[in-house]
Formats: C-alpha cells, sequence, structure tokens
C-alpha cells in the first residue's frame, strides 16, 4: 500500500514530468550524438569540455533571473522588464569600460573607469530599476504585468541613450573573465549562478522569507490581517530581481565582450517564465519551488542543444521549444494530472493548491 | 449596462458624463494636448496639415487590426502574447506562397486565415480546458508561430505580384474644390486599404462588443468569471471564440503589414504583441478584465503612434526616445486610471487585486 501512494504522489508532483522531460531530451541527444555525455579536460585554458557543461554554462543567465521570477511568480506577479535590465547592465558596464570611445582607440586589455565601477554602477542601477518596479507594485498597488511592461517599454531605450547608441567593444581581460574565465575546471559563470541560486535558497529557505512570499502569493490580504509586512516583501522581492538581471547582463556582455542594446537579454522575461513554470511553480501565486526553476531552465538550454544538433537554424529552435514546452505544459496542466492520479488510485481531486474551480 | 429603455430615458450629458468614459476622455484629452504641441511646435513644418493625420492611419493600420482583437482578449481578463508572431507568420506565407511556390495571394491569405484562427481557437481551448495560464499558453504559440516562420525562411522574401501591387498602390486622395475643379490636397493625403480594413475591422469590433449577445458575455466573463459561470453563460466557448477572433485580427494585421512593407521577414513585428498591447492599456482597457471600449484603443493606437510622428517632427531627437516617451505616457495612465477609478469607486480598480489573491 504504502509504494502505491509513494507512486501516486510522484505521479502528481509537477516537478516529476519536468524530470522526466530533461532525461527524454537527454535520450534523445545520446541517440543524436553517442559521445553527447563524454566530457574532456583541455589543457590550455584549464576548463572541462563538454556538452552536459555547455548547456549548463549557457543556461545560465536565464537560471540566474529565474531565481528572482520564480519569487515573482509565487506572489502572483510577473516581471517583463528583466530582459530590458541585461541589456541596462550591459550598456553601462561598456559604457563604464570604454568612455573613451569618442577617440576611437582600438579595445585593448585596459578600462578607463575603475574596475570596481564597472561592476557596482550596472548592478547598482539594475537595483534601483527593481526597486522602481517594486514601488509601483507594492506602494502604487499596480498589476505587476503592467508595472514591468512600463521598463520593458523604456528599457532599452534608455540603453541605447546611455550608450548614444553605439556598440561598443572591449579587451579587458578582467572583465572576460565573468562570462568566459573558469575557476576549478568549470565556467565562472557556473559558479556564479551555484552561488547566486545558493544565496537566493538559503536567503529564501532557511529564514521565513519564503514562507512569507507563499503566504503573500496565496492571499495578499490574509497574510497582511496576519501580521506579515506584504508591502515590503513585494518590494524586496521586486529589487532582488532587478539585481539578478543585472548580474545576468554582466555575465551576457562578457561573453559577447560589447554591448548589445538591441538583442541582449531578447526574451529573456519569457524564457526566464518558461524555466519557472516548467519547474513547477503555478502562475497563480503561492507555492513555489527553486531546484524545478533550475530544472526548468536546464531543460530550455537542452532543447536549443538539441535543436542545433539537427543543424536547424538558431532562429528555428523557436518552432521545437514551443512544442516540447506544449508537452510539458499539458501534462502538467491540472485536468492531467488529475487523470493521471485517477489512473493510480489517487483521491482524485486532493489539494488543489488553492484554486477554487 | 442597464435597462436600455432606462438608458435612452437618461439625458444626453449624464450619459455622457458617465464615469466609466473617464479613461476614454483623459485618452482623447492627452492626445489633444500632444496634438496642439506638435501645431505649435512644428506648424511651420506642416505639423496641422490633413497629411499628418492620415499618416498615423496608415502606418499603424496593422497595430489598430491587431489592437481591436487583443481589447477583447484584455476585456475577458486573458492576454495574447502571439499576435506579433501570426502576423509574421501570415506575412511570410504570403511572401513564400507568392514568390517561391507561385499561388495566388489570396490562397494564401485564406490558408493564414486558417492558421491563425485555428491557433487561437487551439490556445483558448487549452487556456479554457487545460487551465494553462494565457500567458504561458499564447507565450508557447507565439514561440510555435515564430520558429515556424524562420523554418520556412530566414532570409526576408520580397512579394512580387501584381495584386498585392495594385492593392498596396491602391489609394483613395483627399481632394479639395478649388476653382470649380476637384484638386487632390497639398501636402497630398490619402487612406489606403490597410486604413480602410482598420475601420472596417474596428466598427466591427464595436459592433461585436456592443451590440451582440457574445460582446456582453465578454464583459461578464472579463468581470468574473465565476459569476458569468454560474449565471450559465457559455464561458468555455467565449473565450474559445475571442481568442480565435484575436488570431483573425493577427491575421488581417499580418495582411496590413504585408502589404505596408511588401515582403516576408521571420523576424518582423518583434515585440508588437507588447506594443499592441500597451496600446489597448494607454486606451483605458484595464489588464484585469471587465473594462474597455474599442474607441479607447482607437485613440490608443493614435497617441502611441502621435510620438514616433512628434520625434520625426523635430528632427534632432534619437528614435529612442520614443520608447522612453511610450513607457512615460504608459506610467502617466496607469496612474491617471488609478486615480479615476479610485475617485469615482468603480468596482473593478486595479488596486482590489493588485497581485493576485
Amino acid at each position: 500500500m504504502k509504494k502505491r501512494f509513494d507512486l501516486a504522489a510522484i505521479t502528481k508532483s509537477k516537478l516529476t514530468w519536468a524530470v522526466v522531460a530533461e532525461v527524454l531530451i537527454l535520450l534523445v541527444c545520446l541517440i543524436v550524438r553517442p559521445d553527447f555525455f563524454k566530457i574532456s579536460y583541455q589543457e590550455s585554458t584549464g576548463m572541462l569540455y563538454g556538452s552536459l557543461i555547455d548547456i549548463v554554462n549557457r543556461s545560465s543567465e536565464i537560471t540566474i533571473i529565474a531565481m528572482g521570477m520564480t519569487l515573482v511568480i509565487a506572489l502572483g506577479g510577473t516581471d517583463l522588464s528583466v530582459g530590458a535590465l541585461v541589456a541596462v547592465s550591459g550598456a553601462i558596464a561598456l559604457k563604464f569600460l570604454r568612455w573613451d570611445v569618442l577617440e576611437y582607440t582600438t579595445p585593448g586589455d585596459y578600462t578607463v573607469c575603475s574596475y570596481a565601477l564597472v561592476l557596482i554602477v550596472p548592478l547598482a542601477v539594475c537595483l534601483l530599476m527593481g526597486l522602481f518596479n517594486g514601488l509601483l507594485i507594492a506602494k502604487g498597488n499596480m498589476q505587476p504585468i503592467i508595472a514591468t511592461l512600463i521598463l520593458m517599454v523604456c528599457g532599452r531605450g534608455i540603453a541605447q541613450i546611455l550608450t548614444n547608441g553605439k556598440q561598443f567593444t572591449t579587451g579587458y581581460s578582467p572583465f572576460r573573465v565573468i562570462g568566459q574565465g573558469s575557476f576549478l575546471y568549470l565556467p565562472m559563470p557556473i559558479w556564479i549562478t551555484a552561488v547566486v541560486v545558493a544565496v537566493v535558497a538559503l536567503f529564501v529557505r532557511k529564514t521565513a522569507f519564503g514562507t512569507f512570499v507563499e503566504s503573500v502569493g496565496i492571499n495578499r490580504s490574509a497574510s497582511r490581517l496576519s501580521g506579515i509586512n506584504a508591502q515590503l516583501i513585494i518590494f524586496i522581492v521586486f529589487a532582488l530581481t532587478g539585481f539578478l538581471s543585472g548580474i545576468s547582463g554582466l555575465i551576457y556582455s562578457s561573453r559577447i565582450m560589447s554591448n548589445d542594446s538591441n538583442n541582449a537579454g531578447l526574451n529573456y522575461e519569457m524564457d526566464a517564465i518558461l524555466a519557472v513554470v516548467i519547474g513547477g511553480t503555478s502562475m497563480t501565486g503561492g507555492k513555489f519551488s527553486l531546484a524545478g526553476t533550475v530544472l526548468g531552465s536546464i531543460i530550455i538550454r537542452t532543447i536549443v542543444t538539441l535543436v542545433y544538433y539537427f543543424g536547424i537554424a538558431s532562429e528555428a529552435t523557436m518552432a521545437f521549444k514551443a512544442m516540447i514546452i506544449a508537452v510539458v505544459i499539458v501534462l502538467q496542466s491540472e485536468p492531467v494530472r488529475n487523470y493521471f492520479s485517477k489512473r493510480t488510485k489517487k483521491r482524485a481531486y486532493a489539494v488543489k493548491g488553492g484554486i477554487i474551480e | 449596462m442597464s435597462n436600455p429603455s432606462l438608458v435612452s430615458r437618461r439625458s444626453l450629458t449624464s450619459r455622457i458624463m458617465n464615469p466609466k468614459y473617464i479613461m476614454i476622455y483623459a485618452t482623447i484629452g492627452i492626445f489633444l494636448v500632444m496634438y496642439l504641441f506638435g501645431a505649435i511646435s512644428y506648424g511651420e513644418q506642416g505639423f496641422t496639415t490633413l497629411r499628418t493625420i492620415t499618416n498615423l492611419f496608415v502606418d499603424n493600420a496593422y497595430y489598430g487590426i491587431s489592437a481591436v482583437g487583443m481589447t477583447m482578449v484584455l476585456i475577458t481578463g486573458g492576454i495574447d502574447l502571439s499576435v506579433g508572431a501570426v502576423a509574421s507568420l501570415t506575412g511570410m506565407f504570403i511572401a513564400y506562397g507568392t514568390t517561391v511556390l507561385g499561388l495566388h495571394p489570396l490562397v494564401c491569405i485564406l490558408f493564414s486565415l486558417v492558421v491563425g484562427v485555428g491557433l487561437g481557437l487551439l490556445m483558448g481551448w487549452v487556456i479554457h480546458r487545460l487551465n494553462v495560464p494565457p500567458f504561458i499558453t499564447t507565450l508557447t504559440g507565439m514561440f510555435l508561430a515564430r520558429g515556424v516562420c524562420s523554418l520556412i525562411s530566414r532570409e526576408s522574401i520580397e512579394i512580387k505580384h501584381e495584386m498585392i501591387d495594385s492593392l498596396a498602390s491602391w489609394k483613395i486622395y483627399f481632394m479639395r474644390l478649388q476653382d470649380g475643379e476637384w484638386v487632390k490636397v497639398k501636402p497630398i493625403a490619402y487612406v489606403n486599404f490597410n486604413v480602410i480594413l482598420f475601420i472596417v475591422v474596428l466598427i466591427a469590433g464595436i459592433y461585436i462588443l456592443q451590440k451582440t449577445r457574445f460582446g456582453r458575455n465578454v464583459y461578464a466573463v472579463g468581470g468574473n468569471e465565476q459569476s458569468a459561470k454560474l449565471m450559465g453563460l457559455p464561458v468555455g466557448k467565449t473565450k474559445i471564440l475571442v481568442y480565435g477572433f484575436n488570431g483573425l485580427c493577427s491575421v488581417l494585421a499580418g495582411v496590413a503589414y504585408a502589404l505596408y512593407v511588401k515582403s516576408g521577414w521571420n523576424l518582423s513585428l518583434m515585440g508588437a504583441e507588447l506594443d499592441v498591447i500597451t496600446c489597448a492599456v494607454i486606451g483605458g482597457t484595464l489588464l484585469t478584465g471587465g473594462v474597455g471600449y474599442m474607441i479607447g484603443t482607437l485613440f490608443g493606437v493614435l497617441l502611441k503612434s502621435m510620438i514616433p510622428a512628434l520625434i520625426t517632427f523635430n528632427g534632432n531627437l534619437l528614435s529612442w526616445w520614443g520608447k522612453i516617451a511610450t513607457g512615460l505616457l504608459l506610467l502617466l495612465f496607469i496612474c491617471i486610471q488609478k486615480l479615476v477609478l479610485g475617485v469615482t469607486g468603480h468596482k473593478k480598480t486595479a488596486s482590489t487585486k493588485p497581485i493576485k489573491e
């Protein structure tokens, strides 16, 4: 009896389907490319190479943003501005690295402003923009989707104006380390992501903050009545998401050693939201899963990698992404999950996460 | 809303002063202020001529067509992110069909209609039956449409067909009587097929929303889905049909865009969905659902397209200021909405559910 109960609980869990999807995609990858799981060590760079590492490495930008997005979605909101903030962050960093660009010097291994400024100012500006979002939503009681739409529309314009519409390039090696360097055999972005995930997870799960977020997401008024400062929670979550977008922007611009206000972080908000949803956090708010989000982000990247293997153009990956995501989402949807739990003789309409239907 | 005989008995002024129209007045008011500003600043450059107004229509007809469908979706409390991608796909179908396959454009348009409306209905079904949030469903739809578009071609394809050429160059010039004969007004002002299409779709939208049972259902579902269901209204049918209608509008917008640029490109209309949503929000539609008028959307489109027009007349400003101005306009409107709805005690204020309860 106990075993059957466990099975039912597993089929009911959204995370299970995400794991199954990831394993299936990896298996397909393995069939297409028999050496898919091979990881080799390259002496010259001191880094491990392999498709798996590449997938994790390339998913870092989305994973970092998705950490904040998970909390935003757990509050029942969405943050559309993250992609624009990635562009802003990169634009400011490159502006500080290449303030002398008017003199048309070749991009060498130097920085005009001090390196600390290059790192701190973009993060501070993104934090401020996150605070602006939080201010509109927490104090102004605006719908998150509209409030963040403002910065989404403005953000790229601000990035363009900061850089005068130019695309700067740099060769400053400490800046290169962020996106292309390595540490203990692994690419730097993986370590940055690991630190971000660990810090957010500790902050959320080892303090009461995560519970507060879930509580506000499920019922804001009730949480306020039970003594939770809902405004402060919303404020912190949106500010955090802004800050994380800043980090992501630095990684992105370090990878290309340039700023690209038109394409940096394009559709990142969509990818981050998808990562969160694939990871099993409901768009209606409430319970969230950070581990699921990390997995979701990796799934998205695995799909993209898989499609590359088939030799299909990068823009066309969207179609395959859409199909696989559609399958995952349909499998995760309530009626389907209930159908499967019925099959395993579980109570059909068990706890339904506060959705009145 | 109430008994029609009661409404007709009320005096005209009290009907016009109805607080539910305040947002539309705000939109029209700000449009007039901006027009006045343009007339005073750039009067000598010909801002006050008829041409400025007709160009607002000619250059933004495809946004307008799409905004009509979007307004209806937003009124039901949903959102549709797939419109830009579906419009782009339509353009690609027409371009690929006529130029590469040698089909008649009408066949391509018919095919696009089947695909676009089919995708809309499918998304509506998924949203209603599988209970997947509209944001995620239509995001997947967007990825799918955009991906298929890229699979067809990654190059921009020129449309060469006499029917498309004649439709695109078909214009009605504004004439005036001079010395007993009709001459074109100077500078030349005209409306083309796209503008006619926009007006037709707009009138159809107004009729459906205000005069049909289906339109009433749309408002009821958006106002409170639970109550609508309890009243015995066909909630599911309404929601699915609304997404189908939006699919139709997206395809028509795609046709208009194809006529406007006479080519199909897989990356055209990137991010158009959020521009369209911005138009609707500026026009007074609430994203929480239940509130919105087509006339407001019309002025939202005109207002949003006024910004690039003003920047063009200025000549010194970078076009990116347009994005920032649009963002500020959005902020202004949300603030007005909060104030107005707060003062008049409208039930459906955004403040009652800023973050989903």
